[in-house]
């Protein structure tokens, strides 16, 4: 048998920390082989990533490799002088990072940063490098390379920019590659695509991938054998499908469990909002000497919500999600149409970003008592009493009150949201992507926490999510967003079982990579690379919104306007193709 | 080029507000050109003749332009001190002088600032940093106008590198005006150099901690590799902004140096027009140093936009 490209022998990675020492890799053995893909699974903090920064010699400066040896080819890195270990970084070994957007330097155009291994390592010319540049973005699915590669990242859609990300790591054709969470900021339909171009080019390079994720789907679907960590140890190692059906450890039981479901009861018949024909537009700035223009974000949006009633709101980004909660808190007030709230709603929001919506000048104590404030309660104590509680309702103790957002957990954070929410008495809770930013242990302890104060209070909850397994467990009806349109909406049954618009197909087909791994693979080649142009070209003037990414578009699609046919009591969709069968039926 | 062609429509349109607000400003001020040149003992009469004929009588915006016309072509008319003698001539050296000591001063701060703020980011918590810090945090608290007096005791007084006061004038001999002008452009651009190592090492610290920083890594760059050919560039974007503020702080600052250095530039010759209300040198001499900060700011848009792609497509 062939040596193992990487052995990694009792790697222990170390932090100097204020209370002693940190110990974020606890004597970790593990090999890469040769031409397999190794799915590294485990929470944010982990250090899943750790041992594979280890490796390309990127840990950051505070870290001390402890103990251990961290065999290449055979020859032990950690020996080795730092300029050798520099040559082999970005020519045998690349590294594809979680942040796309953040990942490319700005000020430097693209061709130059994928060129650029080819720059230190070799002693190519710079025709040869360009050609060889144009060459690894076309393998990664890029299309127009040549005016690509003069384009600065700013100009590139996040898909695109990781396919950037990939070419930059592939161009010198390394043994070893590495991706840490590649997938992870990306939409559904976007992640199919970069996983199933990781796998074409495992498949036509032979290159090890090192795949580290925490998402347990998309290892599923591209991992020959998978690790579990947890706390900086390897608790599980197997072949992926027998780690995944048969989960040993207790820590891999949690990660494969499902998302908390909620059943439908609690729901009232008031309306608790009620959106007519509501249009929402942005305000454009084209300069100082031209008209501004508006930008029309929403179209004909109806939307009802009862009270009790848990909501899904699905779409990708830039679909106009967030545009509509601002436009419900009234944060947002350019648009036509009726927004009505009853008057006790007293909308609340959960963010998305548990880190950048807390003010980090102020103490928990102060966050949580801001809405006690703002409704008029005077006394102190009485103050902090409902704070203490209400960290408590929450899951965490009043200690918590003086504490400051930076010394909390994504998760504490977010809990902290919904405390402060609550604490409003809201009875209609907007929830934008409230649990995408976390790991998945974490995510299912919050919807735990989201369903328990539901069940208690029976407010109206809007969930706003790209998350379709999430959505499906969590919410009673769904609403399909494309392009700020409602493209479906149903009880979540129906929408599920029985998606109509092929839209929401295609989303389903990229989330259930479960069942349907393959066939979303076979979808996803042939046309991610159309799907990926339509995307930057934007939409036609007029007529169906989804024709450029639409498989079953025709020339009906073009219609000024797109009718909408009920499909059941509940559940309808804004389809030409639909209309049509049913005018088929009728005649 | 779009870019360019709004920004050079902006900076034209703030010219025209500042030529206006210039001018506006001394008409409002009370005593005119008639009553300098005949003095405090003119009767009414004479007076009201002599404004006719120099049309002081003319509405305000009619003024305007005609002082606009001549201010394009560097006429200012005639100084009210010195009759006969026309501003220009007036300004014509210590301009030349100021330019001077500010050009020296901001080759000084771009020399030494730019290098030591990039070690000490590269060195950051050693001792090369350390002293930087410490020194740079002492510089930057020391007016320049005392540091100019410092300067001049242990460099002119006791060292005897200058003679304090012995200015010669470039016509005579440029290089030895050059020599003279090296120390107050110390004392001016010294201040200025601590803020911009501060500055710089601020922003190349904070760019290091970016995630392509750890790309660049990736693909096998050396430490300086990452530092100059990733790092600078987006380093540079707010230093260059902040560069130009600088810019508009060093002429301010020329103006109090040369009392110190008794050196005849237009800050000395602007605190005696002012003295003298000779009105017509003191318009001139705002048009000028607001006109050089404006003209600043429009090239440092330029090289942002050079320097940030981002900007380019705004």
């Amino acid at each position: 048998m062939m040596k193992p490209l990487v052995e990694i022998k009792n790697l222990s990675i170390r932090f100097p920390e204020e209370k002693g020492i940190f110990e974020a890799v606890k004597g970790v053995s593990f090999e890469i082989h040769r031409g397999e893909i190794l799915g590294v699974v485990g929470e944010s903090g982990s250090g899943k990533s750790m041992s594979a920064l280890a490796l390309m010699g990127l840990l950051p400066k505070d870290a001390d490799i402890f103990s251990g040896e961290i065999l290449f080819n055979g020859r032990d890195l950690l020996k080795m002088e730092e300029d050798e270990w520099r040559k082999l970084r970005g020519s045998e070994m690349g590294m594809v990072f979680q942040e796309p957007m953040t990942s490319l330097n700005p000020v430097l155009p693209i061709g130059k940063q994928v060129g650029e291994s080819l720059r230190l390592h070799t002693k190519l010319s710079e025709n040869q490098i360009r050609e060889k540049v144009e060459e690894a973005m076309c393998e990664v699915g890029l299309t127009d390379v040549k005016r690509l590669c003069r384009a600065y990242p700013h100009e590139l859609s996040g898909g695109m920019r990781q396919r950037v990300m990939l070419a930059q790591a592939m161009v010198s054709s390394p043994s070893l590659l590495i991706a840490d969470e590649p997938t992870t900021a990306l939409d559904c339909v976007v992640q199919a695509q970069i996983l199933s171009l990781l796998r074409d080019i495992h498949e036509k390079k032979g290159t090890s991938i090192l795949f580290i994720s925490h998402d347990l789907n998309v290892v599923r679907a591209l991992c020959n054998r998978v690790l579990v960590v947890y706390k900086g140890e390897i608790v599980e190692e197997g072949m992926t499908q027998e780690v995944l059906c048969h989960p040993r450890h207790e820590y891999t039981r949690s990660l494969v469990a499902r998302i908390p479901a909620y059943d439908g009861r609690g729901q009232g018949e008031r309306e608790m909002i009620r959106l007519d024909n509501v249009n929402v537009f942005y305000d454009v700035k084209n300069g100082f000497f031209r008209k501004n223009g508006s930008k029309h974000v929403i179209h004909d949006m109806n939307l009802t919500a009862r009270d009790g009633e848990i909501v899904g709101i699905v779409g990708e980004s830039g679909c106009g999600k967030s545009t509509l909660c601002k436009t419900i808190l009234g944060l947002h007030t350019n648009y036509t149409g009726n927004v009505w709230i009853r008057e006790d709603a007293r909308p609340q929001m959960v963010f998305q970003d548990p880190f950048g919506s807390l003010n980090p000048a102020r103490t928990v104590g102060w966050i949580l008592e801001e809405p006690l404030r703002l409704r008029g309660i005077r006394d102190r104590s009485e103050r902090k009493k409902r704070v203490s509680d209400m960290l408590e309702k929450v899951g965490l103790d009043a200690s918590f009150a003086s504490r400051r957002p930076r010394e909390l957990s994504g998760g504490q954070r977010q809990r902290i949201s919904i405390g402060a929410a609550l604490l409003m008495e809201s009875r209609l809770l907007i929830a934008d992507e409230p649990v995408s930013a976390l790991d998945v242990t974490i995510q299912s302890q919050i919807l735990e926490l989201l369903l328990r104060i539901h069940e208690e209070r029976k407010m109206t909850l809007l969930f706003i999510s790209h998350d379709l397994n999430v959505v499906r467990r969590f919410c009673s009806r769904v609403m399909v967003i494309y392009k700020g349109q409602i493209v479906e909406e149903g009880l979540s049954g129906e929408v599920y079982e029985s998606p109509a618009h092929p839209y929401t197909r295609l989303l389903l087909g990229a989330a259930s990579m479960e069942t349907e791994m393959e066939a979303s693979y076979a979808e996803g080649k042939t046309t991610s690379e159309e799907k990926e142009a339509a995307l930057c070209a934007g939409t036609g003037s007029f007529g169906c919104a989804f024709y450029d990414r639409c498989p079953a578009a025709c020339s009906i699609c073009r219609q000024e306007e797109i009718p909408v046919t009920a499909l059941g009591e509940t559940h309808w969709v804004r389809c030409s193709v639909f209309a049509e069968k049913a005018k088929g039926k009728i005649n | 080029m779009k870019y360019f062609i709004k920004k050079l429509i902006t900076l034209i349109i703030t010219l025209l507000v500042i030529s206006f607000l210039s001018f506006a400003a001394f008409s409002v001020i009370p005593g005119d050109a008639a009553l300098s040149r005949l003095g405090k003992d003119a009767t009414k009469e004479q007076l009201l003749a002599l404004r006719e004929e120099m049309g002081l009588t003319d509405p305000l915006p009619e003024r305007y332009v005609r002082w606009l016309k001549g201010a394009v072509q560097g006429d200012f008319g005639e100084s009210y001190r010195y009759e006969g003698i026309t501003v220009q001539s007036l300004l014509e050296e210590p301009l030349f002088v100021t330019v001077l000591l500010s050009g020296i001063a901001l080759l000084m701060i771009l020399v030494f600032s730019i290098p030591l703020g990039i070690a000490s980011a590269r060195f950051s918590g050693k001792w090369l940093d350390v002293v930087t810090n410490q020194i740079s945090q002492i510089i930057m608290a020391v007016p320049p106008f005392f540091l100019g007096m410092i300067l001049t005791y242990v460099f002119g007084l006791t060292l005897h590198l200058f003679q304090p006061g012995k200015f010669i004038s470039p016509r005579e001999s440029f290089w030895k005006s050059v020599e003279y002008l090296i120390f107050p452009a110390v004392a001016i651009a010294l201040p200025k150099i601590a803020m911009v190592v501060k500055f710089l090492r601020n922003s190349v610290l904070a760019q290091l901690s970016q995630d392509y920083v750890r790309t660049a890594f990736s693909k096998g760059n050396t430490s300086s590799g990452v530092l100059y050919g990733h790092v600078l560039k987006n380093a540079m974007i707010p230093v260059v902004t902040f560069l130009a503020m600088v810019i508009a702080e060093i002429l301010a600052g020329s103006i109090v140096v040369e009392q110190v250095f008794s050196v005849p530039g237009i800050g000395r010759l602007l605190i005696s027009s002012i003295l003298n209300r000779d009105y017509p040198v003191v318009q001139a001499i705002v048009l000028y140093v607001t006109a050089v900060v404006v003209i600043i700011n429009f090239v440092v848009d330029i090289l942002y936009q050079l320097l940030d792609p981002r900007v380019r497509s705004v």
